[in-house]
């Protein structure tokens, strides 16, 4: 495997979105439309020239409702990726290649959802009715046994991590300290103004041991969207391009939804490994050309696994760079500058990849220098995606 | 309660019992009335679970330290006790107390603490006698259980020559009942009003197909299966329909050993769920090559680490019973533990042990308790228990196992100090913890602290001595 056509050749022009809060008041469709709408701003495209639509499951709102109420009159590509948080970064992709393809002109990828207010996703599996299909019959193994919760499916991987690699709850703690110190002075954040110390990350209760509260991220109401076209079009919007310069999906390894306990390791993403395969190899680039990253970061002990799959530090070894402080402004590889899911909102991702965008055009409110590649991760523990978002050479 | 708030003046009134003249009294030496006997070491060994040579394999005995069979030191108070018909003769200055307190309204009795301190062991042939002092009567105490006395005796005990054997010390609670001294509602999570239900049977019903229905009839027949392919032998978790290995849709299951190691844990606490009890721990077990997520029972979250040994057992009360896991049966040690072995620090191995009403009923009638509340379930809950429970001989003899497991054949006790706690009922487990809390190298004396722990807390926190032999050569 080699390069992959669409890379260099499709970027993103516009990225939109709602403000992020506890409680939205909107509709979830209208928190998509209203992201759609500020991204055809961002980038000065109207909706009518939009012809693709790419989103992921969990997500409530309907292609053909975002066409109508957008007020496309046709759609020739719409896509959606399996796998929930895993894909912020595959509809990206599909876009980035039904344009290469010349299948689409502009693709919004979307991404809107009152998670807090509504639906809350960190309750977990409670009430989910026992249906037997397949999928719905791999909670047997450990819904009956109290893993309800997505911070329980990671917890059981956590405690692995600190077992074979002597990490600590500190070392995840460094993680969210990190996050919320870059959510402080950045407005848009559910956190700003409030960052943390790493003792009252330690003081906060557990919520599934050995994860605590500081541990995971806060459901949010909002909603994101980013719009993806050819590089040439992109050359005469109103931003300046942000290339496409890699994206990947990744599964692999037994892979199971946030439970691949039976893996014969559980302290990598051998998911993300791929994913970090593919992104090396398409963009031409290694970790040295990279200066600052967005890592999903729903829950802190993944952001560890991930630094190490994509190469910036050994395997075992991430303990060890982030208490260096390489992941904090100023550091080596500062990471989720907008404050992450933990810091900023937790939109599956989808607002990472906006940072991305943002930290290639130079206006991050925590802006690196010369960030002219900037990597971007979808969710972990599930079959996933990356970007790799660059200046235009 | 207004009822009792009613007469409780008229009762406080009441000027409290003068136990005085009682007190140091030694009562009349009884007598046993069988010397020291194979039949009933064995039918104690049998009950207890206790498989040391020394006290039934008279040829392994006589190659011992012992020279013989000996009888298991926890018998010591058991030999003179009176059998179900005979009644002891005569009265005690204990007795005369406890008919006293009974007369003032204390009718319920509960051994708090025992201790036995052994001189030596005993051989089949003797016969043992005991002297009982009344040692001291408490005041009024406000107990969990109620307001009581606690009423302590000394037992010395000799054999037919007046060579003393051995000496016990026991601690009873007389009480008072009430309704707020019932052990299960003094549960540690039954005052959490925001506690949701944990039957068990409101737990997620697992979602079974064609692919699965294997391991949920296994459960149901309490065996735990796993996915094998017929035909490459391939195991595979989670199940399903196709062997990734060969290509084989044949695909079989074999049953589980039902030993396994703990791979990894997580410890959930928010948010609680109903169907499940808290503090709850899940954990992934490695079994047969491969893993399974199940609940861990009688164990607590200090005494989790990565790769210990576990066993499979089943909740009860869903709609499929339910693998989970605990601290594994105790292992016999055949060869004794050298002085040279062990540290100060060193800890047991945990292991656990179900409570059964077999094992209540067997152990009571081999240490001849036949008071009711050991085996008859009707007496033991008009009485205020949730059903019948160890009696205290029968706690004594299992940490005398365990330990003797542990420590090997010829480990010789020369103390066992308990303090019993909460009660042992059927269906519990008994989940035992130990270290060595000091240690003489030129005595070889080593000295144990251990606690049996079930459901509703410590059942039995002791303290043990033993000698051990010196190395073989």
């Amino acid at each position: 495997m080699s390069r992959h056509a669409y890379a260099g050749n499709t970027a993103i022009c516009g990225i939109g979105a709602t403000e992020f809060s506890k409680a939205s008041g909107r509709s979830e469709l209208r928190l998509a439309l209203e992201a759609c709408v500020a991204a055809l701003e961002d980038a000065g495209v109207e909706a009518a020239k939009v012809n693709g639509l790419s989103t992921f499951s969990m997500d409530t709102n309907p292609e053909n409702e975002i066409m109508r109420l957008l007020g496309i009159g046709e759609l020739t590509h719409f896509s959606r990726v399996h796998f929930g948080g895993g894909a912020p970064c595959a509809t990206v992709q599909l876009a980035a290649m039904a344009v290469n393809e010349g299948v689409a002109d502009f693709v919004l990828c979307y991404r809107a959802f009152n998670e807090r207010s509504e639906r809350r996703f960190g309750a977990g599996v409670q009430e989910r009715p026992p249906l037997a299909t397949a999928e719905e019959a791999q909670y047997a193994w450990t819904s009956p046994f109290g893993l309800l919760t997505p911070a329980s499916w990671v917890a059981m991987f956590a405690t692995r991590i600190m077992h074979e690699h002597g990490v600590t709850s500190e070392d995840f703690g460094r993680v969210a300290v990190a996050d919320r110190r870059h959510a402080a002075t950045n407005p848009a954040a559910h956190f700003f103004g409030r960052p943390i110390t790493l003792a009252e990350h330690q003081q906060s209760r557990y919520v599934v041991e050995p994860l605590r509260l500081l541990d995971c991220c806060q459901e949010t109401d909002g909603g994101q969207a980013i719009l993806v076209t050819s590089l040439d079009r992109a050359r005469d919007l109103r931003q300046r391009p942000v290339v496409i310069e890699a994206a990947a999906q990744g599964m692999a390894d037994e892979q199971q939804m946030m439970r691949s306990y039976f893996r014969e390791s559980l302290t990598g993403l051998p998911e993300m490994a791929t994913c970090a395969r593919q992104i090396w190899e398409t963009s031409g680039l290694s970790p040295t050309d990279v200066r600052t990253a967005v890592f999903y970061d729903h829950f802190t002990p993944f952001v560890l696994p991930q630094i190490e799959e994509f190469g910036f530090c050994g395997r075992g070894e991430a303990r060890h760079f982030i208490a260096d402080g390489n992941i904090e402004l100023g550091g080596r590889l500062p990471i989720n500058t907008h404050g992450g899911q933990l810091g900023e909102a937790y939109l599956h991702g989808m607002n990472g990849i906006a940072e991305g965008v943002r930290q290639v055009r130079g206006t991050s409110v925590n802006q690196v220098e010369d960030a002219e590649h900037v990597l971007v991760t979808g969710g972990t523990g599930v079959p996933t995606s990356a970007l790799m978002l660059g200046t235009e050479p | 309660m207004g009822v009792h708030e009613g007469i409780e003046p008229a009762e406080a009134a009441k000027a409290p019992p003068d136990f005085s003249a009682q007190l140091g009294r030694a009562a009349p030496p009884t007598r046993s009335r069988h010397a020291v006997n194979e039949p009933m070491i064995a039918h104690w060994c049998d009950a207890m679970g206790d498989a040391n040579p020394c006290y039934v394999d008279p040829e392994y005995a006589s190659r011992s330290v012992h020279g013989g069979i000996v009888a298991p030191p926890a018998m010591l108070d058991v030999w003179d006790r009176p059998g179900l018909l005979s009644a002891r003769g005569g009265t005690t200055p204990r007795m005369r107390v406890l008919e006293e307190l009974k007369h003032a309204g204390y009718d319920s009795i509960v051994a708090v603490n025992t201790a036995l301190e052994l001189a030596r062991y005993l051989c089949p042939g003797e016969v043992v006698s005991n002297v009982e002092t009344l040692d001291d009567v408490s005041g009024e105490k406000r107990t969990a259980r109620g307001p009581g006395h606690f009423v302590t005796s000394r037992h010395s005990y000799t054999n037919e020559q007046g060579e003393h054997v051995g000496d016990l010390m026991f601690r009873m609670l007389v009480f008072r009942p009430e309704p707020a001294g019932d052990l299960v509602s003094a549960r540690p999570d039954a005052g959490a009003a925001a506690a949701p239900d944990p039957n068990p049977a409101l737990r997620p019903v697992p979602a079974v197909n064609r692919d699965n229905q294997f391991f949920w009839d296994g459960a149901r027949d309490r065996e735990l299966r796993i996915q094998r392919c017929n035909g490459c032998e391939h195991l595979l978790a989670p199940p399903g329909p196709r062997c990734p290995h060969c290509g084989s849709f044949d695909m079989g299951w074999v049953t589980a050993s039902g030993r396994g190691r703990l791979y990894s844990y997580a410890v959930p606490e928010h948010p609680k769920a109903a169907g499940f009890e808290y503090p709850l721990l899940v954990a992934l077990v490695e079994v047969e090559g491969t893993r399974t997520v199940a609940n861990l029972v009688g164990i607590t979250r200090d005494q989790l680490r990565i790769g210990m040994p576990l066993e499979l057992c089943w909740l009860e009360g869903g709609q499929y019973p339910l693998p989970q896991f605990r601290a594994p049966l105790p292992v016999r040690n055949t060869t004794t533990l050298a002085i040279e072995d062990l540290s100060e620090g060193d800890r047991l191995p945990l292991v656990s042990l179900p409570i059964t009403a077999t094992l209540i009923v067997a152990g009571a009638v081999a240490t001849r308790d036949y008071t009711a509340v050991h085996h008859d379930r009707d007496v033991a809950q008009a009485q205020g228990s949730k059903d019948v429970f160890l009696n205290i001989n029968t706690s004594v003899g299992l940490l005398q196992r365990v330990v003797s497991d542990w420590a090997g054949p010829e480990a010789l006790f020369r103390s066992i100090r308990v303090r019993l706690g909460a009660p042992g009922y059927p269906g519990d487990l008994l989940t035992f913890s130990g270290a060595v809390t000091a240690l003489d190298r030129a005595s070889r004396q080593i000295t144990l602290g251990i606690r049996a722990a079930d459901s509703y807390g410590d059942h039995a926190v002791a303290t043990a001595e033993l000698t051990l032999p010196p190395r073989q050569a």
